[in-house]
């Protein structure tokens, strides 16, 4: 009963900080709207049952990436100018149009799912994963994908020593 | 109320890769479009946490293919502002109109 009430609290804020994000003029505005998002994806992960990847979105995309946007923004946007420029509105009413055909295509396609799928996918139940899902991750992690782990930290690891790199030779 | 089921994870998913996938294309800032392929990204993780939480028995995969998405989002987020921040100081301008020429 929890779980539902937390999932769809947390969906209507995800839908409605997301597009509040899209539509404010200010950068810094936008910026708060995607930090309700994320955190609340983060709630909406924990009532799937992941509590380690609620935690990590929590900690990756609450903090430390609005972190770095925001220090972006800050040698960015406010030392300059920022344009309105014109693009072409028939575009934009053109895109919207597509997009919401899409969207209707697919909301049939789910709707359709409801349907048919069921007997193909091995759905346990009508609960998510039960207990603790820390076990589950020591296992994938140090066992079954230790090299996709170890890859991960290595991409993770030269992204900031080629920054480090990069802003160096650029400086000279 | 019924139970949630995956259905209810794989529409807020879709809806949110939708809205990330509409800003991407209609935001003219260079931020907000970074935000929405976030967003596009956050709609992807949520797929594969609900699959993991539903039909992973007993592997559970999609728990571990989430938590290495997180890591590669960060890191593309990363390297795109990095690449913005040295772009704008050419061009003294976030509008990604005039960020054709990379």
């Amino acid at each position: 009963m929890y779980n539902q009430i937390i999932f769809y609290i947390s969906a209507i804020f995800t839908v409605l900080f997301a597009l509040l994000a899209i539509k404010f003029d200010n950068i810094f505005y936008s910026l708060l709207s995607a930090i309700v998002v994320f955190i609340s994806i983060a709630a909406i992960f924990f009532t799937a049952g992941s509590e380690y990847n609620a935690i990590i979105q929590f900690a990756v995309y609450g903090f430390a990436i609005p972190v770095i946007l925001g220090i972006t923004i800050m040698f960015t946007t406010l030392k300059g100018k920022t344009e309105n420029s014109s693009r072409n509105k028939w575009i934009s009413y053109i895109l919207f149009l597509l997009g919401g055909i899409f969207l209707i295509a697919l909301i049939y396609l789910v709707l359709i799912s409801f349907v048919t799928v069921p007997d193909g996918f091995n759905i346990n139940s009508n609960s998510p994963v039960s207990g603790n899902s820390i076990p589950i991750f020591a296992d994938g992690i140090f066992k079954k994908y230790v090299w996709g782990f170890e890859l991960i930290s290595l991409v993770i690891t030269i992204a900031a020593i080629g920054l480090t790199i990069f802003k160096k030779e650029v400086k000279d | 109320m019924e139970g949630l089921t995956l259905y209810h994870y794989l529409f807020l998913g879709l809806i949110l890769f939708v809205i990330g996938i509409s800003g991407s294309i209609l935001c003219k800032n260079v931020i907000k479009v970074l935000i929405s392929i976030e967003f596009m990204l956050c709609g992807i993780n949520i797929n594969f946490i609900a699959f993991a939480s539903y039909c992973g028995s007993p592997a559970y995969d999609g728990l571990i293919f989430g938590l290495f998405y997180t890591g590669i989002g960060a890191v593309e987020l990363a390297v795109a502002l990095y690449i913005f921040y040295l772009m704008y100081k050419k061009k003294l301008s976030d509008n990604i109109e005039h960020y054709g020429d990379l």
